[in-house]
């Protein structure tokens, strides 16, 4: 019998024991989710919540503060979100604290953060509405974050392409040359001046080959005057020997550019000897010069033939010529 | 309630009347197809040893069974102290045996239990109000009525055979019936230890002025304690007479037990 | 041909089962209750099987938490560690292993101990001994069984979680309380409270298949030896199944 009370006894402490790892950890979850401590309501009302959920934990200003209660929609766009607080961080907690729905770390659960605003402003009260604060999510930082990197990639990648361009590039050591500098540089002017004339041209021309195919206008009559066309024809071959001249100066400056470039990549140790040589960067100054020259006449021929609109068809081709040579030294 | 059914204290001045305690009517009991008691018929009185002979399978042990409500027999009626065990709610039928004993053939003692407590057992349960005194002074006394009062603080499994089947003995006295039912008490027992028991059985018998169904192949235990002979074959009683008339008997069949 | 028999077998089976659990709540908890066996039932079944389940549940939570934590520094993640070990043995881990270490040892032990008092007629000369053998092995073993497992889940767990703890601190630093408020801060009601009224269902499995297959021994050693293996296999089943189910269950009715 003595035995059996014993063991009774033993019964009794293991049950108890039982129910006590119950109650500890119903008090341990109760006290994280303030069931047993006093608390009240604030409200705050989102535009998406981000997969906030009634439990999850409320920070003020990073220190747990309590639970959301509830949620509810308001209307398509609206959700209000009930929160629990602790009485005992209701007088710290203002009337204009802002409100955002955060994350856990990186990836944890969601969390609304109260956080204070500097301004001064009266204790909130049971029921208050907190103003909410547009939530950035994970998600979209992510995906910024992701267009900001590939825009940043491509810009490297541009700018290393042009960095081993340049790196490589004879022009560079030319460029150094501060008297063919300037030189290059109004040249290239004219260039693109020649250019953007022969553009315009083109554009004349074309309205004006439209009006001759309606056989409008004066073209459309000039046309069938056989004289005129034999002046004509004589003004295009000047024209072309002029041009001729000017393709011949570019070649020039092209093939002195080519063999710099030959001596650059053989690696001779020529090329400094000749950039040093003030002669032959005179030369070098010079053909600059000419092809300016040339493209200066040039121009003036456009100049004029902009006027004249008979020889677009002609021209046109000539112009695509000269204006892919004289790209050329410029490389 | 009926006058039979006197508390087992009164039993002492009970005398040899021709009173029947068992009555068996038309009894019917079948396992799936396997039929065991087919129209069997008994009647016991008053302190008489009825012996129940058979074959292994024959039934003899459903039928005791059937006597102490262990199993409901398919058809017939029961009679046992006037009262029908084959019609009695649970409580009734536990008040009836509180006042039959069932000897088991393996001793059925209680493995996790003391001596003590497995003569306490009985006790406890049927009579729930006795007090702690009188259940000490019960015990002490059947165990000294088997001579086995040291074994009293033992687990059944520190005890030999003879012994256990002594317990149990004691355990189905325990309540003083006015019936017992031995389930072949001397199966498996040493003839010598087997004649003890014999002994044993007579003596108690006369102590307490019980009536018995005896189920038994041992034809030493047969010739010892029989009144009456009871000859069970194909589920019905063949043959039944005092041991001498059927030992004389010339019939083939009942010849074979006596050889 | 097999089949079908083994088919009927299986449905003859589970008919039984039931009617031997409905036959429990028709007569087993009815007066008159056996309080006295009731106790030193709890007493065998729980306070007796505390140092084995104690010891799986220790080497449990220790071994899990050595385990998860290489996949979990992989991750960068290895702070949340005991969030991660807390809910695993709270929700799933404590209550399964324990009710299968209790399958083991109770199960077996209920299937073997009713297996030999059928065979040796001891349930016999309990029912002529005035006692409604289901009353008295069968409703005492089982309401035990479905009130121990629980609290043992509950020991189990809280040790589990200290086995959890010593393997968080081998390979870093971290107080019992800081721990133990990490495992908290991420368990909820609805962890604990499907978790541990799931265990009672496994308990009462375990005692209603250890008494149904003990209670219907065949003749024999060989018998009693089949009830108490049997016993365990089916209940550690069942225990896989009831599970399932729980979860499904809590799922329906968004507990999770």
């Amino acid at each position: 019998m003595a035995k059996q009370g014993e063991n009774n006894i033993k019964l009794g402490l293991f049950v108890l024991a039982g129910l006590l790892v119950l109650m500890v950890a119903f008090y341990m979850i109760g006290k994280n989710r303030n069931i047993f401590g006093s608390d009240f309501e604030l409200k705050a009302r989102f535009s998406s919540l981000n997969g906030l959920m009634e439990g999850n934990n409320v920070l003020f200003s990073g220190i747990q503060a309590g639970t959301v209660k509830s949620i509810e929609m308001v209307n398509d766009t609206t959700i209000e979100v009930t929160l629990q607080i602790d009485s005992k961080v209701k007088s710290f907690i203002h009337k204009n604290a802002l409100a955002a729905i955060g994350t856990e770390g990186l990836m944890g659960n969601k969390v609304v953060n109260i956080q204070p605003v500097k301004a001064a402003s009266f204790s909130v009260s049971n029921g208050d509405m907190l103003t909410a604060q547009k939530l950035i999510s994970t998600e979209e930082m992510l995906q910024t974050l992701s267009k900001t990197n590939n825009n940043i990639a491509s810009i490297s990648e541009a700018l290393k392409a042009t960095v081993l361009r340049l790196d490589s590039s004879a022009i560079f050591d030319i460029l150094n040359d501060k008297t063919i500098g300037p030189s290059l540089k109004s040249s290239l002017g004219n260039i693109n001046k020649a250019s953007k004339n022969a553009s315009d041209m083109t554009m004349g021309l074309n309205e004006l080959v439209t009006q001759i195919k309606q056989g409008k206008g004066a073209a459309g009559l000039l046309l069938t005057d056989t004289a005129f066309a034999g002046n004509l024809k004589q003004a295009i071959t000047k024209l072309k020997s002029a041009s001729d001249n000017a393709n011949k100066l570019t070649l020039q400056a092209n093939m002195i550019m080519t063999s710099v470039n030959h001596d650059m990549n053989d690696g001779h140790g020529t090329l400094h000897a000749l950039l040093k040589d003030s002669l032959i960067a005179r030369k070098i100054s010079i053909s600059l010069d000419n092809v300016m020259k040339g493209t200066d006449g040039f121009n003036q021929n456009m100049e004029a033939l902009k006027h004249n609109f008979f020889f677009k068809g002609y021209f046109k081709d000539l112009e695509k010529k000269k204006q892919a040579n004289k790209a050329l030294p410029v490389q | 309630m009926p006058t039979v059914l006197n508390t087992p204290s009164d039993e002492k001045t009970g005398t040899v009347t021709s009173k029947p305690v068992i009555v068996i009517e038309h009894l019917y009991k079948q396992f799936g197809r396997n039929v065991v008691l087919e129209d069997f018929s008994l009647t016991v009185y008053k302190e008489e040893n009825v012996v129940v002979l058979g074959k292994s399978g024959a039934g003899k042990s459903v039928l005791i069974k059937c006597v102490i409500g262990l199993l409901k027999p398919d058809k017939g009626n029961i009679m046992v102290l006037g009262e029908n065990v084959t019609a009695l709610n649970d409580d009734d039928l536990d008040r009836v045996r509180s006042k039959v004993g069932f000897l088991f053939q393996a001793n059925a003692l209680y493995d996790s239990m003391t001596v003590r407590e497995n003569l306490e057992f009985p006790l406890r349960r049927h009579w729930i109000n006795i007090s702690q005194k009188e259940v000490e002074k019960m015990v002490k006394e059947a165990l000294e009525n088997v001579a086995l009062l040291h074994t009293l603080d033992m687990m059944p499994s520190e005890l030999s055979g003879g012994m256990l089947k002594r317990i149990a003995l004691a355990r189905t006295l325990i309540l003083k019936p006015e019936i017992i039912l031995y389930d072949e008490p001397t199966t498996g027992l040493d003839p010598v230890t087997a004649r003890e028991i014999d002994q044993l059985i007579l003596k108690l018998q006369k102590k307490y002025h019980t009536s018995s169904i005896i189920i038994s192949h041992d034809m030493n235990c047969v010739k010892n304690i029989a009144d009456r002979v009871i000859l069970l074959l194909d589920g019905k009683c063949y043959a039944d007479g005092s041991y001498d008339e059927l030992e004389h008997s010339t019939d083939q069949k009942i010849k074979q037990f006596f050889e | 041909m097999s089949l079908i028999t083994n088919t009927e077998d299986f449905l003859e089976q589970t008919g039984k089962i039931s009617r031997f659990a409905g036959h429990f709540f028709s007569h087993g908890i009815k007066p008159r209750f056996e309080i006295k066996e009731l106790l030193s039932q709890c007493y065998l079944i729980g306070y007796k099987s505390f140092p084995l389940v104690g010891l799986t549940g220790f080497i449990m939570g220790l071994v899990l938490t050595m385990q998860l934590r290489p996949s979990l520094v992989s991750y960068g993640v290895q702070s949340e560690l005991p969030v991660m070990v807390g809910i695993a043995i709270v929700r799933e881990i404590g209550p399964v292993i324990t009710a299968l270490i209790f399958a083991g040892k109770i199960g077996s032990s209920i299937g073997a101990e009713l297996g030999s008092m059928k065979v040796t007629e001891q349930i016999d000369a309990m029912e002529v001994s005035g006692t409604n053998p289901y009353k008295y092995l069968v409703a005492t073993r089982v309401v035990a069984t479905t009130l121990m497992l629980p609290i043992l889940t509950l020991l189990g767990d809280a040790i589990s979680l200290f086995g959890a703890y010593i393997g968080v601190n081998i390979s870093s630093v971290t107080s019992l309380r800081f721990f133990f408020t990490q495992v908290f801060q991420s368990l909820t009601y609805s962890d604990i409270v499907p978790a541990v009224i799931k265990t009672l269902f496994f308990g009462f499995a375990v005692g209603i298949i250890g008494c149904y297959k003990g209670f219907n021994s065949t003749k024999g050693t060989q018998g009693v030896g089949i009830s108490a293996n049997s016993a365990v296999v089916l209940s550690s089943v069942l225990i896989f199944i009831i599970d399932l189910l729980t979860v499904q269950l809590t799922n329906l009715i968004g507990l999770n």
